[in-house]
């Protein structure tokens, strides 16, 4: 403790009320309170010009009023400010997959996972962009390693349940319905894929 | 040439005018609220705004123009017969502004603003009345938010972050060391100046520690844990004199030491005085190093017992202030030295030392504070490093009198034991600042993301070293870091009740959001962004 020391560059909380902002705008967001979240993100925009997450947020926006070329123009802007932005990338995903664009949509959503495994909208995304195209191996990966992370998380179990049984992992679709059923004992889809994977168990082990 | 402020037809006018209409006003006590401005007239108009809009009406306010850019269009637009203006047209620096404006002063109590800083509407109310119901006290002050913020390019400040970075229960030993109370925060009684003195003119940085310094001689600090206003801290460049003031360290430390050295005029209610004995045969390098360590290390206040033999008073060379020479004959022994300067000494704490001693910081304040909190009677304290060749010892005045008149033929060390006087080092939960040192601990621990450990020891600080609202925020932090967020709930919302900050506030919409309780979270937010806009709070 020296008071003499110059002590001039002190750190500072810079982003707090851009924090404040974005909060506000995801929060409108969520509520489909859309205008409301739109000025926020837009005052966050202001605020702090170099920060992708507004644009990420006024991407979302559009998304969800289906402005796909305004979402688009945001998330193309949220990448110049951060070409690492995996929410961005995930934005693109979602443009395509409404655009019906299943191809694209399975490729802007593994570019965003490479860059954040994190991100649950974008394994979700991959799951029903890889269901529409019928491709599953890379899935699981990206499924497994998000359940890893966060085990118990009921919203990726399921998936994962029904991804192994499509690719024939009978035993480990089971284990994990079994697992999500003691979390969620009222999921019927789970407790209907579990009677679907059983049968499939049995008439399995009588061909052997 | 420029006009006399203080003869100005103008400045008597208002003078009168305004003497005329605090005799008026008696209910309630009139206070006086100093502004200085110099070269800030935007930021000026807005701090002046905020005093005049203040809901305590019974006010003088004296704003002053430091020789700065001219400000007289924004005093005249108000027709406030409260408001006194000092127009000079020489820059004097602010501690001579104060004194001039103080010189005007006719509240019973005095705060100030600074020129770029805000009050809310309730900062005098709020001192006033902690200061009427408190009556052991004649000092307040209150929390501040702190307001990093951006400069846009029309001068316009626009806020990053609201922080109340320190809000610390008074703490005597502390402010003597260093200053915990910001000066705009500060409210004291105007008849303290008489005791305290007016502002140190030769004091360039650090101004208001000098007086809130010289202020804890007298008076206890009411901490009112409210926020009542705000100072601004720009990014990038910044032209705060605290900050700038630093920039030169030699000048800042010259500076702490004019500020240590300061003595008020006796009788001082609040401290008790400390007198060195500085054992020494003749001013030789050795002497001369241990003297100049005392006075660069020594922030209790004190004077030096000098007993030595009138040549060498002669070659005492330094500019080191306090010194206090006691003639005594060349061939006096150790003890007979400490019996001279005994029989000058006025401080109820004496510390004898001799020459070479090796001095650190918190060299004797360790065995002080030490001394300050014990209950035990008959008790002084061996320094840290004193060794059987350089002894040296911190006792009461009483005790040592008590030893020297009863026992004056034994060395002063056996006297001490004759009379019963129990010399020991200190304990380590004695030593000072240990909730200063828990905290940089604290600190470092949410540095290397140890948040747990964080939230254990500002749980352990509140606990035993009061600070409880800091201590609270700290830990919802810390709480929320760690992953516990259900105590970094419980923690935000308690404080929230109790007084809401935007960190706060944000904090238990991040936790109500994660529960998917949106309309809750916008409320919480929405009240942050007021507060960081600065609508709610400062014109509602």
């Amino acid at each position: 403790m020296d008071i003499k020391q110059n002590n001039v560059e002190e750190q500072h909380d810079s982003t707090q009320h851009y924090e404040v902002l974005q909060e506000l705008g995801d929060c409108y967001t969520s509520i489909g309170n859309y205008s409301q979240a739109q000025r926020y993100y837009e005052k966050a925009a202001v605020l702090s010009p170099d920060e992708a997450g507004p644009y990420v947020g006024l991407g979302v926006v559009a998304l969800q009023q289906n402005l796909l070329d305004d979402a688009e123009i945001a998330f193309r802007v949220a990448c110049r400010l951060n070409k690492n932005c995996a929410k961005a990338y995930s934005g693109f995903a979602m443009i395509a997959q409404q655009r019906a664009d299943y191809k694209q949509a399975f490729e802007m959503y593994l570019k965003s996972l490479e860059l954040d495994t994190d991100n649950l909208v974008a394994i979700l995304g991959l799951f029903q962009a890889s269901c529409q195209m019928g491709s599953f191996a890379k899935v699981i990966y990206y499924l497994e390693m998000y359940l890893n992370m966060h085990p118990g998380d009921t919203s990726v179990m399921f998936p994962l349940a029904a991804l192994y049984m499509k690719d024939g992992q009978l035993e480990e679709s089971k284990n994990i319905l079994l697992n999500l059923l003691v979390l969620d004992e009222n999921h019927k889809d789970a407790a209907n894929l579990l009677e679907e994977v059983e049968h499939s168990l049995v008439q399995t082990k009588q061909i052997i | 040439m420029p006009d006399n402020p203080r003869t100005s037809k103008k400045y008597n006018k208002a003078r009168k005018h305004s003497q005329v209409y605090f005799r008026a006003k008696k209910s309630k006590p009139v206070v006086t609220v100093l502004i200085s401005t110099y070269n800030r007239p935007r930021y000026f108009a807005e701090a002046l705004e905020s005093i005049v809009r203040q809901d305590y009406r019974n006010l003088q306010i004296i704003a002053a123009n430091d020789g700065g850019e001219d400000v007289i269009n924004i005093v005249n637009s108000y027709d406030d017969p409260r408001l006194l203006f000092i127009n000079r047209k020489e820059n004097r620096g602010l501690p001579y502004t104060l004194n001039e404006a103080l010189a005007q002063a006719q509240g019973k109590y005095i705060c100030y603003l600074g020129d770029d800083d805000l009050f809310y509407p309730n900062h005098v109310s709020t001192l006033v009345n902690a200061l009427e119901n408190q009556t052991d006290y004649q000092v307040a002050y209150s929390d501040l938010y702190k307001v990093y913020c951006k400069v846009c390019p029309d001068g316009s400040r626009k806020a990053l972050s609201k922080v109340v970075e320190i809000s610390r229960d008074f703490d005597r030993f502390f402010m003597l060391y260093y200053n915990h109370v910001l000066h705009v925060s500060l409210m004291h009684r105007r008849d303290l100046l008489e005791k305290t003195g007016l502002y140190n003119e030769k004091v360039n940085v650090l101004i208001d520690w000098d007086m809130t310094r010289r202020l804890v001689f007298f008076s206890d600090f009411y901490h009112v844990p409210k926020i009542t206003g705000e100072f601004y801290q720009p990014a990038g460049k910044c032209d705060r004199i605290s900050i700038l003031g630093r920039k030169n360290e030699r000048e800042y430390a010259k500076n702490i030491l004019r500020i240590r050295t300061t003595r008020p005029p006796k009788p001082w209610t609040k401290i008790k005085d400390m007198s060195i004995f500085f054992i020494t045969e003749k001013i030789n390098k050795q002497a001369g190093a241990t003297l100049g360590s005392i006075w660069q290390r020594t922030f209790y206040p004190y004077e030096v017992y000098l007993p030595l033999s009138a040549e060498n008073f002669e070659k005492l060379d330094t500019e080191m202030p306090n010194i206090i020479p006691v003639p005594v004959n060349p061939s006096s022994s150790k003890d007979q030295r400490i019996d001279a300067a005994l029989t000058q000494c006025k401080g109820e704490y004496i510390t004898i030392v001799p020459s070479g001693y090796p001095m650190r910081e918190f060299w004797v304040e360790d065995s002080l504070h030490a001394l300050i909190n014990s209950s035990v009677h008959n008790e002084g304290f061996e320094l840290e490093d004193s060794t059987d060749k350089l002894w040296s010892v911190l006792l009461k005045k009483e005790d040592l009198l008590y030893a020297r008149r009863s026992f004056p033929n034994l060395p002063v060390r056996e006297s001490l034991k004759a009379a019963g006087i129990t010399i020991r080092r200190i304990e380590p939960e004695e030593i000072p600042f240990q909730f200063d040192q828990l905290l940089e601990k604290a600190k470092e621990a949410e540095k290397n993301g140890n948040w747990s450990r964080a939230v254990e020891m500002f749980a352990y600080m509140e606990k035993h070293h009061q600070n409880e609202l800091w201590m609270k925020s700290l830990a919802a932090k810390a709480s929320y870091m760690a992953g516990a967020h259900t105590r970094a709930f419980n923690l935000s919302q308690e404080l929230n009740r109790q007084r809401p900050t935007v960190d706060t506030l944000l904090l238990e919409a991040k936790i109500k959001r994660s529960q998917k309780d949106f309309d809750s979270a916008i409320i919480l937010l929405e009240k942050a962004e007021q507060i960081l806009e600065g609508n709610q709070l400062l014109w509602t």
